[in-house]
C-alpha cells in the first residue's frame, strides 16, 4: 500500500473510533437515560482544548504565534486523562445549573444556548485558546516513537484510538446491561416508578451527564491530537445533531447499534458524498452531508425509530404468568 | 451618557426585531407544544423571498409583506406535511425537537446549496437619520420599531378579544378540554402555525434589513437569541416574549457599547441563566413542568 492510501485508511479508522466513543457518550445520556443534551459538542471541544493546552509548551514559547492558557507540556497519557476530568467537571457544573431545577424542555433549550455562548467566548477571548484561529501544532503522543517512520507513528495512534474505544465499549456494556443500567432506562421510561423504588432520577441524570461528558472529552482529545489543530469552527452547535443522528440510526440504548450508527453517519456519509456526481465544490459537499444527515434522521424516525440494531427489551416470561401486582413489583421500570 | 442613550436606541431596534420573532415562536409553542427549531429557517427563507423580489425592483417594505405571507404558508406547509404526520406517528416532545432540527438542517443547507455560501443584502436606503435627544435612529429603524409595536399589540388584542385568539388560549391551557368544548383544534393549530410563520417572515426581513448582510444560515443563528428572549419571558407567553425581547435587546446593545461588542450575546445569555436560576419557569410562565404535545 502506498503511504497515501495507508494514511487515508488510518484517518478513517481514527475518525470511526473517535465518533463511536462520542456517540456512546451521547447514547448513555439520550438513548439510555433520555437526557437531551444539546450542548454535547461543547464537551468534546472542552476535551480537545484541554488535551491541547496540557500537551503544548508554554504560550510564550511559541513566539507570539498563538496565545492560550496553561501550556505545561505534559507527557502522553496525562493530557487524555486531564481532558476527561475537565469534561466531567464541566458537565457537573452545567448539569447542576440545568438538570436540577428546570423543566425538561427548558433544559434542552438552555443547553443549546450554552453551546452557542461557549463558541462565542472561545472565538472572542483570544488569550483563552487563540480565538477563532484556534490552536495548532498540538503534539501527537505517537511522537514519542521518535526513531520510527511517520507511517509507524500513524498506526501507533490508530492502535491507541482502537484501545480507547475498546475500553470505553467494555465500560458501556458493563454500565448499560447491569442493574444500574436498568435504573437509567427506568428514568427514561417511567421516572415516578424509579423514584418510588427509592432511586433518585435527578441523581441518575447527573451521573450520565458527567460520564457522557467525560467520554465526549476523551473523543475530542484524541481528535485534536490526531489533527494537530482545534478551532471553534470544529464545534459549532449543529455538530451535536450529527451524534443524535448516529444514535437514532444505530438504535437508541443499544451499545453495538450506536457503534454502527456512528461509523455510518459520522464517517460513512462524509465518504459517500465524495463519490456523488455533484462536483467537488466544498460548500456543496458540506451542504449535501448536512441534507443527507437530516433526511436520514427523518426517515429513521418515521420508518425505523428503534434504529438498525434495536435495544433488546428483556422479557420476563415467568413474571407475566404471576399476578400482575407482583410482576410489577419485580420489574416496574419497563426494561 | 450619550453613549448609553444611543446604545439603548440600538437596543430598542434589536428588541423590536426580537419581539416580532419571539412572539411568533412562543405563540406557536403555547398552542402546540412543539419546540420549532426550524423557525429560524422560515425566517431565512422568507428573507430570501423578499430578497428575490427586492432585487427584481420591488420596494423592500412591499417585499416584506409578501415575505410575511410566504412565511406563513411555509410554516403551515411544514406543519401539515411533516410535523402533524410525525405527531400522529406517536413522537413525543423530544422526538419532535429532533424532527424540527432535521427540518432546519435540510432547509438551511438546501438553501445554501442553491444560493452558495456568499452574503446578500437588500437594496434599501436606511433613510434620513432622526435625532431625539441623544437617540439617533434612521427612518428604516423607526419603521421596524413601528411594525413591531403594531404587530405585538395586534397579537395581544387578537388573543384577548377575538374568537380565534380565545380558542388559541383555550388550547394552550387545556387542549382536550378545548376540543370537548367544540373548538376545532386542528384549524386553530393550523392558524397558530400560519401566524407564527407570518411573524417569522416579518422578523426575518427586519433582521436582514437591520444587520444589512445575510446568508443562508443567518436566521438559524439568530434563532438562539430569539429562544433566549422567549425562555426569559416564560415560553408560551407572548407578553413575556416582548418583555424578554426588550431585556435581551437592550442588555446586548448596552453591553456592546461598554464592553467587548463580540461578547454582547454572552451578557444576554448570562441574564437568561441568572433569571432561570431564580425563577426556573421564566418571568411570565406559570408552569413549572413541561406539557405534552397537543394532538
Amino acid at each position: 500500500m502506498s503511504a497515501a492510501t495507508q494514511y487515508y485508511i488510518a484517518t478513517i479508522l481514527v475518525y470511526i473510533c473517535v465518533n463511536v466513543i462520542a456517540s456512546w457518550g451521547l447514547d448513555l445520556q439520550f438513548g439510555v437515560t433520555g437526557v437531551l443534551n444539546f450542548a454535547f459538542i461543547l464537551f468534546q471541544a472542552a476535551g480537545a482544548y484541554t488535551a491541547a493546552m496540557l500537551s503544548l509548551g508554554p504560550s510564550s514559547a511559541s513566539g507570539g504565534f498563538q496565545h492560550y492558557l496553561i501550556g505545561v507540556n505534559l507527557p502522553f497519557p496525562l493530557p487524555l486523562i486531564g481532558a476527561m476530568l475537565v469534561g466531567a467537571a464541566l458537565s457537573a457544573v452545567i448539569g447542576l445549573i440545568t438538570l436540577r431545577r428546570l423543566r425538561s424542555d427548558y433544559q434542552a433549550m438552555v443547553m443549546l444556548v450554552i453551546s452557542v455562548v461557549a463558541t462565542v467566548v472561545a472565538e472572542s477571548v483570544i488569550g483563552l485558546a487563540n480565538g477563532s484561529a484556534g490552536l495548532s501544532l498540538i503534539p501527537n503522543p505517537a511522537q514519542l516513537l521518535g526513531g520510527f517512520t511517520r507511517q509507524t507513528q500513524t498506526w501507533f495512534f490508530v492502535g491507541l484510538c482502537v484501545i480507547c474505544m475498546l475500553i470505553v465499549g467494555v465500560v458501556m456494556y458493563a454500565l448499560v446491561y447491569s442493574p444500574y443500567g436498568r435504573v437509567l432506562r427506568g428514568v427514561r421510561e417511567n421516572e415516578a416508578a424509579v423514584e418510588a423504588m427509592g432511586r433518585s432520577a435527578t441523581k441518575a441524570r447527573m451521573q450520565v451527564f458527567v460520564i457522557g461528558g467525560a467520554l465526549a472529552a476523551l473523543s475530542g482529545a484524541l481528535l485534536a491530537e490526531f489533527i494537530g489543530a482545534w478551532a471553534p469552527s470544529e464545534w459549532l452547535y449543529p455538530e451535536t445533531f450529527v451524534f443524535f443522528t448516529a444514535v437514532i440510526v444505530g438504535g437508541r440504548g443499544s451499545v453495538s447499534g450506536v457503534a454502527i450508527g456512528a461509523a455510518l453517519v459520522a464517517v460513512g456519509i462524509q465518504q459517500a458524498v465524495q463519490y456523488m456526481p455533484i462536483g467537488s465544490d466544498p460548500t456543496l459537499l458540506a451542504a449535501m452531508e448536512w441534507i443527507i444527515t437530516g433526511l436520514l434522521t427523518l426517515i429513521f424516525l418515521w420508518i425505523r425509530p428503534q434504529g438498525l440494531l434495536p435495544e433488546q427489551r428483556r422479557r420476563y416470561r415467568r413474571a407475566r404468568q404471576r399476578t400482575p401486582a407482583r410482576a410489577e413489583v419485580r420489574e416496574p421500570v419497563g426494561t | 451618557m450619550a453613549v448609553f442613550i444611543s446604545a439603548v436606541g440600538f437596543g430598542i431596534v434589536t428588541a423590536a426585531i426580537l419581539a416580532i420573532s419571539a412572539v411568533g415562536f412562543t405563540l406557536q409553542f403555547s398552542v402546540t407544544n412543539v419546540f420549532n427549531l426550524a423557525f429560524g429557517s422560515v425566517m431565512t427563507l422568507s428573507g430570501f423571498v423578499a430578497y428575490w423580489l427586492n432585487s427584481a425592483g420591488v420596494n423592500v417594505w412591499l417585499a416584506m409583506a409578501v415575505a410575511a405571507v410566504s412565511g406563513g404558508l411555509i410554516s403551515l406547509a411544514i406543519n401539515e406535511v411533516l410535523y402533524t404526520p410525525f405527531i400522529r406517528h406517536g413522537l413525543n416532545l423530544f422526538g419532535m425537537v429532533i424532527v424540527t432540527i432535521s427540518v432546519a438542517v435540510i432547509f438551511d443547507h438546501g438553501l445554501q446549496a442553491a444560493v452558495g455560501p456568499t452574503f446578500f443584502s437588500y437594496v434599501a436606503p436606511a433613510g434620513k437619520a432622526f435625532h431625539f435627544a441623544d437617540f439617533i435612529l434612521t427612518r428604516q429603524e423607526l419603521i421596524i420599531i413601528g411594525i413591531a409595536l403594531v404587530l405585538t399589540i395586534l397579537v395581544q388584542i387578537a388573543l384577548q378579544y377575538t374568537r380565534a385568539g380565545k380558542a388559541m388560549r383555550g388550547l394552550a391551557v387545556n387542549a382536550s378540554l378545548a376540543r370537548a368544548c367544540g373548538i376545532p383544534t386542528r384549524r386553530v393549530i393550523a392558524l397558530a402555525w400560519f401566524v407564527s410563520g407570518v411573524l417569522a417572515g416579518v422578523g426575518g426581513v427586519a433582521l436582514f434589513l437591520d444587520i444589512s448582510t445575510f446568508s443562508a444560515t443567518t436566521g438559524s443563528e439568530f434563532l438562539i437569541v430569539i429562544i433566549a428572549a422567549a425562555v426569559l419571558g416564560g415560553i408560551g407567553s407572548p407578553r413575556g416574549a416582548v418583555l424578554g425581547a426588550l431585556v435581551v435587546g437592550i442588555v446586548t446593545e448596552v453591553g456592546a457599547a461598554y464592553w467587548n461588542p463580540e461578547l454582547k450575546d454572552v451578557l444576554a445569555f448570562g441574564v437568561l441563566i441568572a433569571v432561570l436560576l431564580v425563577r426556573p419557569q421564566g418571568l411570565f410562565s406559570r408552569l413549572a413542568t413541561e406539557r405534552a404535545i397537543t394532538r
